[in-house]
């Protein structure tokens, strides 16, 4: 039997992939018989150069940069593990504009997923469809921060920018928006026939499997664990809501099989609960004035981190699931320790038990069912020089490369 | 006013916020002091550490807590064990930190999730001297812990025994033995040709 | 008129007409490729690319270099492309293009069009196969299995028309094209046998896109799953000469649908609401015109609708689709235009 299978590489670049990361498949006919991961192809050395050269606020804004889409999960959870470590307690206000924030960020996320999955089964229609109406919130986004994606909202001690009267009056007409769409949302996804088809009983995580696999999120919830941060926990703005962990038995009416077609439920679900969370969450916020900040003077602020001595967590629920970061201070410039967990450094665990017995024309979608983001779990890049020695590469000087680049392009058009 | 929300509200799958059914078995929140004396009970003078209290929200104040532990590492395995048997552990990662005569991990877990609002985290602290960092694998009860135990050895040179796939994961392959990007005492002739900060050399 | 001697007229009706069929159907299939884009981007509130494209793609294609993968079978791999393309060009000789007969007609020549319809998907097989890439042999394997599916039903709607033509007296003449077009199905049926000849007409509308690869049934080429499938390895002039073959293709299988089941011309019916006589070489104009129409609706409701509509299905899906749900349609169909008869 050993001559009939032969493999498959999908990655390190495939079209199925939106990140760069290998899977070698061993495959009779169409059948997936093993699956070897290969990571760390995106990995950028953030934790080194952080702990090496940054100080606290400015390490904010790699954590920002960790990852274009959960921009805003990142920092949330790296602002409280280090407002954790020195003892700084955000005041109200800030609490309830990171919380609209991470929502926004929510709704847009999962759209934009909704479109990855459509384009990975072949539906080429709903991915323009979803990323059409996910504008809307990107539009909202970029009137109250200035920016689509990378809002640098958040600060050490609370958020820079607040959201007035106008913004409010914006947020609440996208979700007028979104509650519109939404029935269309679930009758185009989840209520089609070839969507259905294609994911139903396809990569396989039963609950069990998750918890012993530390799945967080979708992934887990998909699985019917209910596994939520802002449930489990109360932190932040979510601590004054009633929030539930979504599972998809309670819409899909049928028993919950951790398959693709569940994790679909569960996600576009998020949308509606992120829209009913931001409702209250503006309510909330008309009626708390207050500062932003605890303290508007970064310098201030800077010298209370160096001088601290103290470690701390941070957990935020971010579109994928659970980010946590872990910081140590230990009087210093720089932090002592950083360590980024991302959703997908959890969930990488899982895909092997889901991809195994699957079709070759399952695993994209298989892959794409834990929405990986995968420049959020491997952050350090080593690159092979041509003298075939490797080495680390810092951020900077991929920007100095990038750099040189413009540099050299500006003088051949001239 | 509004009709039945989705995903806010009471769970409709739970009428008990207090437990958790997890194979038939049902779990019971406790509070994190008395998981703490229930782990000083049954573990004695091996684990020491304290239960950090903080306070959440808005109107509604709520208050969340963590249990910060430093256990002998002879015993590490035997924790985890004993809290695979209240419920399924979640374990976030695993940090770790150079400090100086030895390595530090932190194994961050997490238990009583599902239960609204009482959520414990637990974050397990393990020294390993550095002439013998070696350390019990956990694979055996939390098989996701593979990756996180795989980057521990790269980055700190953490030897984990029984560990069933010992590769590298993030790093490079070419990347020379014995250099650990996390660690302080690197050689710094080997760091120097790794490392460049363009900015600083003027470029 | 001209006195041309017999043997002349022949050839030079052989060999112009050839080449003007050859070039109707490469210069309208790439047409139709490019409305069918476009009608595809309008659907989903895209601009979507100018009707041309194709043409430009075409073009570029062919200065770019041609690579040859290292494990390839070479003269396999250049020439399935080659036969790729002659093989949908030999179709065209035998297909009754509006108001112009075939030029080609022989006994039996309904069949021949039905295998040579499968040589440009073979010719794709083999090439696939022989590239050496691991996503053209899954491919190449998934091709197989989607050609197997969709050749029954394809098959009997053919049979059927065809049967009906002859139990209608055509006798022999049934399966040629000239006789098909002389015999309109609909004209001939009860309302029984219209439910049965609808019925036909659905399930061959239905293979049209497994013919052609298209969403729903693109899984040989998922471009997501595996890259392109069996032309993941071509480059250049050999994937101009798929692509070529592809478009070419096209206007074979809508004229297939056309003469089966729409083989009117427009003249007749003009000649009588206007009550005017038209010219004989006026008519055929119009007649063309009327059919290339035909042929642009076939293509936007076969494959551009549900390429919109739908996703991809898998390779086992599809042969479940083509087997149980599209052959039960065909075989109602076909029972229903026998029952048809016995009423009659």
């Amino acid at each position: 039997m050993a001559e009939k299978t032969f493999t498959v590489p999908i990655g390190p670049i495939h079209p199925a992939l939106k990140e760069i990361e290998s899977f070698i498949l061993t495959v009779d006919g169409e059948r997936v018989v093993n699956v070897e991961l290969d990571l760390g192809y995106s990995h950028r050395g953030l934790e080194y150069i952080v702990t090496h050269r940054c100080n606290p606020i400015q390490a904010i804004y790699i954590a920002e940069r960790i990852c274009g889409i959960c921009s805003t999960s990142h920092p949330y959870a790296y602002v409280q593990s280090m407002e954790h470590a020195a003892g700084i307690t955000p005041p109200e206000r800030a609490e309830i504009i990171r919380a609209i924030i991470g929502e926004l960020e929510r709704i847009h996320s999962h759209i934009l997923w909704a479109g990855v999955a459509a384009h990975e089964i072949g539906f080429d229609t709903l991915l323009h469809w979803t990323w059409k109406i996910r504008e809307n919130v990107l539009d909202v986004l970029e009137a109250i921060t200035g920016n689509r994606i990378n809002y640098a909202m958040f600060t050490i001690g609370g958020v820079r920018r607040d959201i007035d009267e106008k913004g409010i009056r914006q947020i609440r007409s996208s979700l007028q928006f979104y509650r519109e769409v939404f029935d269309t949302f679930v009758a185009t996804f989840i209520e089609d026939t070839t969507v259905k088809m294609r994911t139903r009983d396809v990569g396989i995580l039963t609950r069990e499997e998750a918890e012993k696999q530390v799945a967080v999120g979708p992934t887990a919830r998909g699985s019917g664990v209910p596994k939520d941060v802002r449930y489990d926990k109360p932190y932040s703005a979510y601590a004054d809501l009633d929030i539930y962990p979504i599972v998809p038995d309670e819409f899909t009416h049928e028993e919950t099989k951790g398959d693709v077609y569940d994790r679909i439920v569960v996600r576009i679900f998020e949308v509606l609960q992120s829209v009913h969370i931001l409702e209250d969450l503006c309510d909330l916020l008309e009626s708390t004035p207050g500062p932003i900040t605890y303290q508007q003077n970064l310098v201030v602020v800077l010298n209370q981190l160096k001088r601290a001595v103290g470690e701390g967590i941070g957990r935020h629920e971010a579109p994928r699931g659970e980010v946590f970061h872990y910081s140590m201070l230990n009087k210093r410039e720089q932090p002592v320790v950083w360590k980024v967990r991302a959703p997908t450094y959890n969930n990488y665990a899982s895909w092997i038990p889901m991809m195994k017995g699957t079709q070759i024309a399952d695993i994209p979608i298989v892959i794409a069912s834990i929405d990986p983001c995968l420049s959020c779990a491997d952050r350090m890049t080593v690159v092979d020089e041509r003298t075939g020695k490797s080495r680390v590469m810092t951020l900077q000087e991929m920007r100095e490369m990038g750099w040189r680049k413009t540099k050299e392009i500006k003088r051949r058009v001239a | 006013m509004r009709k039945k929300r989705a995903g806010m509200g009471e769970a409709p799958y739970k009428k008990d916020n207090e437990t958790f059914t997890y194979d038939g078995k049902k779990v019971t929140a406790y509070p994190a002091e008395k998981l703490f004396d229930m782990i000083k009970e049954d573990f004695g003078e091996d684990v020491e550490g304290e239960v950090k209290t903080f306070t959440a929200g808005v109107k509604k104040k709520k208050e969340y807590k963590e249990i910060w532990l430093k256990v002998k590492r002879e015993r590490f395995h035997e924790l985890v064990e004993w809290m695979s048997k209240i419920q399924v552990p979640h374990l976030a990662v695993a940090s770790g930190r150079d400090a100086g005569e030895e390595i530090e991990l932190i194994y961050h877990f997490s238990l009583f999730y599902g239960i609204r609002d009482s959520e414990v985290s637990l974050c397990v602290k393990v020294s390993l001297p550095k002439e013998d960092p070696v350390i019990d694998t956990i694979t055996d009860i939390l098989p996701g812990a593979l990756i996180t135990e795989r980057e521990k050895q790269e980055m700190l040179g953490v030897k984990v025994k029984n560990i069933p796939d010992p590769r590298r994961v993030f790093t490079s392959d070419e990347l020379p033995e014995g250099y650990y990007p996390w660690r302080n005492d690197n050689d710094p002739e080997v760091e120097k040709e790794l490392v460049r900060d363009l900015s600083k050399e003027g470029l | 008129m001209l006195d041309i001697p017999y043997e002349v007229e022949i050839l030079l009706r052989s060999t112009v007409g050839a080449i003007a069929v050859a070039l109707f159907a490469l210069i309208f299939g790439l047409i139709l490729v490019g409305i069918d884009r476009k009608v595809h981007a309008r659907m989903q509130s895209r601009i979507g690319p100018p009707i041309r494209q194709p043409f430009r793609d075409v073009k570029k294609l062919l200065y770019k270099q041609t690579i040859i993968p290292e494990n390839a079978v070479q003269s396999i791999y250049n020439n399935a492309p080659i036969l790729a393309f002659a093989a949908a060009m030999a179709v065209m000789v035998y297909l009754p293009l509006g108001p112009f007969s075939p030029m080609l007609s022989e006994g039996g020549d309904l069949i021949l069009v039905l295998y040579l319809l499968i040589i440009p998907s073979l010719a794709m097989v083999v090439g696939g196969f022989a590239s050496g890439s691991p996503y053209a042999t899954v491919g190449a394997q998934r091709e197989m299995v989607l050609m197997i599916s969709y050749e029954l039903p394809l098959a009997s709607v053919i049979i059927a028309i065809a049967w009906k033509a002859a139990s209608g007296g055509l006798d022999f003449a049934a399966f040629t094209f000239s006789g098909i077009m002389s015999y309109p199905i609909w004209d001939h049926v009860g309302a029984v046998g219209a439910v049965g000849a609808i019925l036909l007409l659905g399930t061959i509308l239905i293979t049209l896109p497994g013919e052609m690869s298209k969403i729903p049934f693109d899984a040989p080429e998922a471009e997501t799953e595996i890259c392109g499938g069996l032309l993941a390895e071509y480059s250049g002039r050999n994937l101009a000469m798929f692509m070529l073959a592809d478009a070419v293709k096209t206007v074979a299988l809508g004229t297939l649908v056309i003469a089966l089941f729409f083989p009117w011309g427009l003249t007749p019916t003009l000649e009588s609401v206007l009550d005017v006589d038209i010219n004989k070489y006026i008519g055929w104009g119009i007649d063309f015109l009327f059919y290339m129409l035909k042929l642009i609706l076939l293509v936007v409701v076969a494959v551009s609708f549900p390429r919109t509509a739908f996703s991809r299905i898998k390779v086992d899906q599809i042969t479940d689709v083509y087997w149980k749900r599209v052959g039960a349609m065909a075989l109602v169909g076909v029972f229903l235009l026998m029952l048809d008869l016995q009423v009659l």
